[in-house]
């Protein structure tokens, strides 16, 4: 079985996703990309219970590794078009990712992402957003409705967590693009220094 | 009030009805009765010449009174608390030093 690596945001669909991983027997490594001061303590913390209940259940470390986001969604927010935050934000959260499946020897990654729940899951969005990683991306529920997600959130026992009460993140653009050109979010991006930006939030990044 | 903090399509004052909950639960904001272009750059010097540390994303400013507030150019505040009396005194504390009214307006059929 593989080895990946896994985006755990703290809602209803990623330890959906991580649990129907674990059950096939892969190996993960949990990400978070901590969006302070966007949001408040409550993704990390639902991370944090999220992954208790997946190693009990499974009997897996799961390190996790806690990535600071807040910093790159500020110079985003300065420098770039706001309607395209989020795609831009979505870039960096899964180079991240990438950088450390590399250090981790992870060969996949793994999102619990479904079409078209929320207004930035299209699928030229989740093109743009994943044209910046080579890794092959793994969407277990992509086929997936809601009830069916809830109702094995429900059965595993994470949904009350992820329904716990938090603040929504901050940075959401009051409207989002819903359909992007790869060739124009890739100038948006060029306004910032990618690679810098990368380098100081994985040297930042926390294991826990 | 400065003519910045005025919705652009009336000139009226922007006026704050209540504190409510945010859509997670997860803390309480105060919504202008209508759109406005608040003057952030203004805030920020203001706020920041009281001694009050300000984050600055161009669109938004977090604000650490210690409770931290997100104050968006399109007028909410949104208070990272989930006790409403503490998102209160935030509110009445940065109107105050901002020029913005501090009577929260009663809520409609309040």
């Amino acid at each position: 079985m593989g080895r990946g690596v896994m985006l755990m945001s703290g809602g209803i669909d990623s330890p959906v996703a991580l649990y129907y991983l674990l059950r096939q027997g892969h190996e993960v490594v949990a990400v978070h990309m901590d969006n302070r001061p966007f949001t408040d303590d409550s993704p990390l913390e639902k991370v944090v219970d999220h992954l208790t209940i997946l190693r009990e259940r499974f009997h897996q470390p799961i390190p996790l590794y806690v990535v600071p986001h807040g910093s790159t969604q500020v110079t985003l927010m300065r420098s770039t078009d706001r309607h395209v935050g989020c795609i831009l934000c979505r870039r960096f959260m899964w180079r991240s990712a990438e950088r450390i499946a590399l250090r981790e020897n992870a060969t996949f990654l793994i999102t619990g992402e479904a079409l078209g729940q929320v207004a930035s899951q299209t699928l030229s969005n989740m093109r743009s957003a994943t044209q910046a990683v080579g890794l092959p991306i793994v969407r277990p529920l992509v086929g997936l409705d809601k009830q069916e997600i809830e109702a094995v959130a429900k059965e595993i026992g994470t949904y009350g967590i992820s329904t716990r009460p938090g603040v929504c993140c901050q940075a959401v653009p009051d409207r989002p693009a819903t359909r992007s050109r790869l060739l124009s979010i890739l100038e948006e991006e060029a306004r910032v220094d990618a690679e810098a930006i990368l380098d100081d939030c994985v040297r930042r990044a926390t294991v826990m | 009030m400065t003519t910045d903090d005025r919705t652009p399509r009336t000139g009226a004052p922007v006026r704050y009805r209540a504190l409510r909950l945010c859509s997670n639960g997860g803390g309480f904001e105060a919504v202008p009765d209508r759109r406005a272009a608040l003057d952030l750059p203004r805030f920020r010097r203001t706020l920041e010449a009281s001694g009050i540390p300000v984050l600055d994303a161009r669109v938004m400013l977090i604000v650490r009174l210690p409770l931290e507030v997100t104050i968006s150019q399109g007028g909410r505040f949104l208070f990272k608390t989930r006790d409403p009396e503490r998102a209160r005194e935030a509110f009445v504390q940065l109107a105050g030093l901002l020029g913005l009214d501090d009577r929260l307006a009663p809520p409609p059929g309040g």
